[in-house]
């Protein structure tokens, strides 16, 4: 298979807004995103960040009291599926669209075997050779180094967090998707099993040529796999670039926050420092300004009122009115 | 200080009774927490770690073996003075959404355990109120904002502080931290550790911290001790910094080349280590726990067990017949 079957993506203007009480309050304000063909894209956040609700959208899947407001998600070969609604969205998701659920152990019905499931999955999408697609099934769970017709007969809990996290993986890609969305894939793993399953992710992702899209809050899984990464906070992507080039040298203040308090197994731990204040909620993001600007070392009497609007440098691009100019070294020392 | 010495737990799975299977969960393990130390148990899911720490806090029970807690063994005890023992030990879970009474406020929370100690110590009841403050105070969060408040109001960050703050009601000497930071966002988990870390560096409290994020144990206490837990032996132990950055242990090799590399800013060591095959409880249990994953495994190793034991010339402890130093976490990239 090659590269041309990868979609591209491309998020414009998203504002998604969750009905409280309190009135409609946006979990994503006007957020764009362009997932280039054949790429693994990496978003990263904290809770409350509007990651996975980025991620729902490219499904058109934000549950109530969450609605798709403005924007639109223009993805290759579907166009944009906001305005798609009924049967047509149903048979885009897992055909077009496969999506790998955040803790994929409970998403698993456990009265069910994999098999049976993988069955049902095929009658709603209308597949008419039922046993081939039981044979693709076994070759995927062959190729992520699992005995295909023993998972199939398994239930849930027979299987491990690992194993059921690749049964997810595969009830993804069964339906030859080539749009892939991984939501948080290896939390509650442990380390040599996320290892495994990290390097599965890139090597199917290169052989079947894949768009694929990693919901994660840790920038350890996302540096490992990813080409891009887009920075999430308070509803906005605030820094967007090749991942090797936002974690080495990063520009919003928010990365190289979050970057620092991140404590590593070289170098001089005590450099780790962690970032002041905590991230804002839905309700208390600000109606007005920077979303980041309680906890910024580089904050300016403009961030009290202008929203920074993400602009380019070079391949990246940041939400920040500080990024650009040139930065007083005093200020800095806030990171020193 | 506390010391275990041969613990050993099985727990029978459960089945019918032909297929029940033991497993044991902990094979002879030794370990000592030094006043004021930091010692960290790493190793994947089911190795006996989590078994390990809830046994130190008193709130397993082990099958063979002693632990002795400032010079007091504590196998003659009867239950009560034995329970008096492990009130010096006080566990933080590692969820902080479930560990906190939903219909009590913190107030509450904190002032039954010190009401009760005030009573015990002959103190007043404004003695306990004084201590709430001063406690939540300790951990970093305003009393006034949070005493009146119910868990479900306070940020996952703050309700953990709120735990550690409960822990210190009963003035431990030991705590012990079972991933307390793995559900706490990641800007907010360096502000918990430095907390636990402070503990340690102003009030001598020892700190056992379990986890599989090892960068975190480095933080807590370079200076500690770390034991690296494989299918309930310890399989290798010794200074925290030499642990990592030149581990023997094959085992310990796997663990620390799994880490993800922060692409950018660090390149992945020189020396990864890659088990040959995915963890199985149905492995056998002759030779080496590890033999079958490992890569540099010999017949030696298939036939007879190594047990944990200086090297020649290593620093740390380990449990390996063909023990090699090598590099193998990520190296920063210079700049």
């Amino acid at each position: 298979m090659t590269e041309s079957f990868a979609p591209g993506v491309r998020v414009r203007d998203l504002t998604v807004v969750y009905r409280t009480p309190a009135g409609e309050l946006p979990a994503l304000a006007g957020v764009g995103l362009t997932l280039a063909p054949g790429t693994i894209t990496g978003i990263v956040g904290e809770s409350g960040s509007g990651k996975s609700t980025l991620a729902l959208s490219l499904l058109n899947a934000v549950q109530p009291p969450g609605r798709i407001k403005a924007g639109s998600v223009d993805i290759d070969g579907l166009g944009d599926v906001v305005q798609l609604g009924g049967d047509e969205l149903r048979r885009a998701r897992g055909r077009q669209v496969g999506y790998v659920f955040q803790a994929a152990q409970n998403s698993l019905n456990p009265l069910k075997t994999v098999g049976k499931q993988l069955l049902d999955l095929g009658r709603s999408h209308d597949v008419a050779d039922l046993p081939a697609l039981v044979g693709e099934a076994r070759a995927l769970l062959g190729r992520m180094g699992l005995d295909g017709g023993r998972v199939l007969d398994s239930y849930q809990h027979e299987l491990s967090g690992g194993m059921r996290q690749r049964v997810g993986i595969m009830l993804a890609l069964v339906l030859n998707a080539h749009l892939v969305v991984l939501d948080e894939p290896t939390t509650a793993l442990d380390m040599i099993t996320q290892a495994t399953i990290l390097r599965i992710v890139k090597e199917v992702h290169r052989e079947r040529g894949l768009t694929t899209l990693i919901v994660t809050h840790d920038i350890g899984v996302a540096a490992e796999v990813t080409d891009c990464l887009a920075v999430m906070y308070g509803g906005r992507v605030v820094e967007h670039g090749p991942t090797t080039a936002v974690l080495g040298s990063p520009r919003h203040p928010y990365t190289r926050g979050l970057i620092r308090a991140i404590p590593r197994l070289s170098g001089d731990i005590d450099e780790a420092r962690a970032l002041p204040g905590r991230p804002p909620t839905l309700g208390t993001i600000p109606a007005e300004g920077c979303v980041f600007r309680e906890r910024c070392p580089l904050r300016m009497a403009v961030c009290d009122t202008v929203d920074p609007a993400p602009a380019a440098y070079g391949e990246r691009t940041v939400a920040c009115h500080a990024v650009g100019q040139p930065v007083a070294p005093a200020v800095r020392k806030e990171y020193v | 200080m506390i010391i275990g010495t041969g613990i050993t737990k099985t727990y029978r799975q459960r089945g019918s009774v032909l297929d029940g299977r033991d497993v044991l969960a902990l094979r002879g393990v030794d370990f000592a927490i030094a006043k004021g130390g930091a010692v960290t148990f790493i190793g994947e899911s089911g190795c006996g770690k989590t078994t390990l720490g809830r046994i130190v806090a008193g709130l397993e029970t082990y099958d063979s073996g002693e632990i002795i807690i400032d010079g007091t063994p504590l196998s003659p005890l009867r239950h009560r003075q034995r329970q008096a023992q492990f009130r010096r030990v006080q566990l933080i879970h590692q969820d902080p959404y479930s560990a906190l009474n939903p219909t009590r406020t913190i107030h509450q929370t904190l002032d039954a355990p010190l009401a009760l100690r005030a009573r015990r110590m002959g103190r007043s009841k404004a003695w306990a109120q004084e201590r709430a403050r001063e406690l939540l105070t300790l951990v970093g969060i305003d009393p006034g904002y949070v005493l009146p408040r119910y868990p479900h109001q306070l940020s996952g960050g703050m309700r953990q502080r709120v735990v550690i703050a409960r822990a210190l009601t009963v003035d431990p000497e030991v705590l012990v931290a079972d991933e307390s930071v793995s559900m706490i966002d990641v800007s907010l988990r360096l502000g918990i550790l430095a907390l636990l870390k402070d503990l340690r560096e102003r009030l001598g409290v020892s700190v056992l911290f379990i986890t599989h994020d090892i960068a975190t144990a480095r933080y807590i206490g370079a200076d500690g001790e770390l034991y690296v837990i494989y299918r309930g032996q310890v399989v290798e132990r010794g200074p925290t910094e030499t642990v990592i950055a030149a581990p023997v242990h094959p085992y310990t090799q796997s663990l620390l080349s799994a880490i993800p590399v922060l692409r950018g800013v660090e390149q992945p060591g020189p020396d990864l280590v890659l088990p040959t095959e995915a963890l199985d409880e149905s492995h056998t249990d002759t030779g080496c726990l590890f033999a079958r994953r490992c890569p540099f495994r010999t017949d030696h190793c298939e036939s007879e067990r190594p047990s944990l034991g200086y090297g020649e010339d290593t620093p740390q402890e380990h449990a390996c017949f063909h023990p090699r130093p090598r590099s193998v976490i990520p190296v920063e990239v210079s700049a």
